[in-house]
């Protein structure tokens, strides 16, 4: 990968990628490593983006679809991986990747979401539209408003058990 | 809760100094290692394997009361696994080289090195292989009323040392053919085992190549 491709086309969008990485790993070094995965995807995929979409939508896309394939792939290696509901709260509590704490409490919250919905309510607050999401997502954005709201009442729920 | 999700989200990321991308030094020394790891992993088990089946083949043999034939499989198979043991040795030893192609690099030509070495060895041991197996029936089958009652059907059929002479031909045809073709009966085991790790080693470093190039 040139330097001028990672300059140009992807530091530009790392807030996009460290965002998502966070969501689906528990340890800096998880994160790193999903990080790297997922630069090289865009690098590799470059060829294929078309422009039918915006660069930071196909950003998006890479990075959601990099995360959910390498948790499959450590499900089925047998890694340590702990589902939304059995996620023990000394490993994620104590992955304090920000400096603001309502966050850290905030990606607490969501890494106990399952996987679709830590990607949904991600694109929601980074105020991308119904039908964006739905295209990110490949679904219908009939019931994307719905999907939220409930992935919402549920982490005000999770944020309230665990910090209030 | 005093805000709201989305106050929590877009407040918390003003100024957020951790939405710095992390450094990428070496892209692929994380994955390299992996691989590597995964290979390493499966020679082990493979060397575990061989040795449970040399003492399993001596207590089978046992049994079959071909106690000599049996031994010779053990031993067989023991000599693999200590050479297999001395191949990783040879792999422990790569040079890291300055970057993980290097390493990469380095590991698969130890591994083609490792392979060719072993087909020289096959060659001979996969016939041996096959004239014990043979060895084992006849002399199971000699125990029996077999050999009596075909010298009394086919009178004419020549024996050697209680073996018929067709039978000779047949071994020594197929230990031949053994022989010939041993090569290609590794590559299709060893490809039946590691064929989709090897790939992608090789694919990793033909993308690592070409991440070079840029």
């Amino acid at each position: 990968m040139s330097n001028d491709f990672y300059q140009t086309s992807i530091l530009p969008f790392a807030a996009i990628i460290i965002k998502i990485c966070r969501a689906y790993t528990n340890s800096q070094e998880d994160f790193e490593d999903y990080y790297q995965e997922v630069c090289l995807q865009i690098w590799r995929s470059k060829d294929n983006f078309r422009e039918q979409c915006k660069w930071s939508t196909w950003v998006y896309r890479i990075s959601l679809n990099v995360c959910l394939t390498l948790l499959k792939k450590s499900k089925g290696n047998g890694q340590t991986y702990f589902t939304s509901d059995v996620l023990p709260d000394v490993i994620i509590t104590e992955n304090r990747a920000f400096e603001d704490e309502s966050l850290n409490q905030l990606y607490v919250a969501i890494r106990h979401l399952s996987e679709v919905d830590r990607a949904l309510i991600l694109l929601y607050l980074e105020e991308k539209s119904y039908q964006e999401i739905a295209d990110i997502l490949g679904t219908n954005a009939n019931n994307i408003g719905v999907r939220v709201n409930r992935i919402k009442e549920r982490l005000k729920k999770i944020l309230d058990e665990k910090f209030n | 809760m005093k805000n709201s999700i989305e106050v929590i989200w877009k407040e918390g990321f003003l100024n957020e100094k951790s939405l710095v991308a992390p450094k990428i030094n070496d892209l692929y020394n994380q994955k390299s290692k992996h691989l590597v790891d995964k290979m390493k992993r499966m020679f082990k088990v493979n060397l575990i394997v061989i040795v449970i089946m040399a003492i399993l083949f001596l207590i089978i043999y046992y049994f079959l009361d071909a106690i000599w034939q049996g031994a010779a499989v053990s031993v067989l198979l023991l000599l693999t696994a200590w050479y297999s043991i001395r191949q990783k040795r040879s792999i422990k030893t790569l040079d890291h080289g300055a970057t993980s192609l290097d390493y990469l690099k380095s590991f698969d030509r130890s591994i083609k090195d490792a392979l060719s070495e072993d087909e020289k060895i096959l060659r001979f041991t996969y016939p041996l292989y096959f004239l014990i197996a043979m060895s084992t029936i006849w002399s199971a089958w000699n125990k029996g009323p077999i050999t009596s009652k075909m010298y009394q059907k086919y009178p004419d059929v020549i024996f050697i040392g209680s073996v018929p002479l067709f039978a000779w031909i047949i071994a020594g045809v197929a230990t031949l053919l053994m022989f010939y073709f041993s090569d290609r009966i590794y590559r299709w085991d060893v490809g039946l085992i590691y064929g989709r790790v090897f790939r992608k080693l090789e694919e990793t470093i033909a993308e690592m190549e070409k991440l070079k190039q840029g």
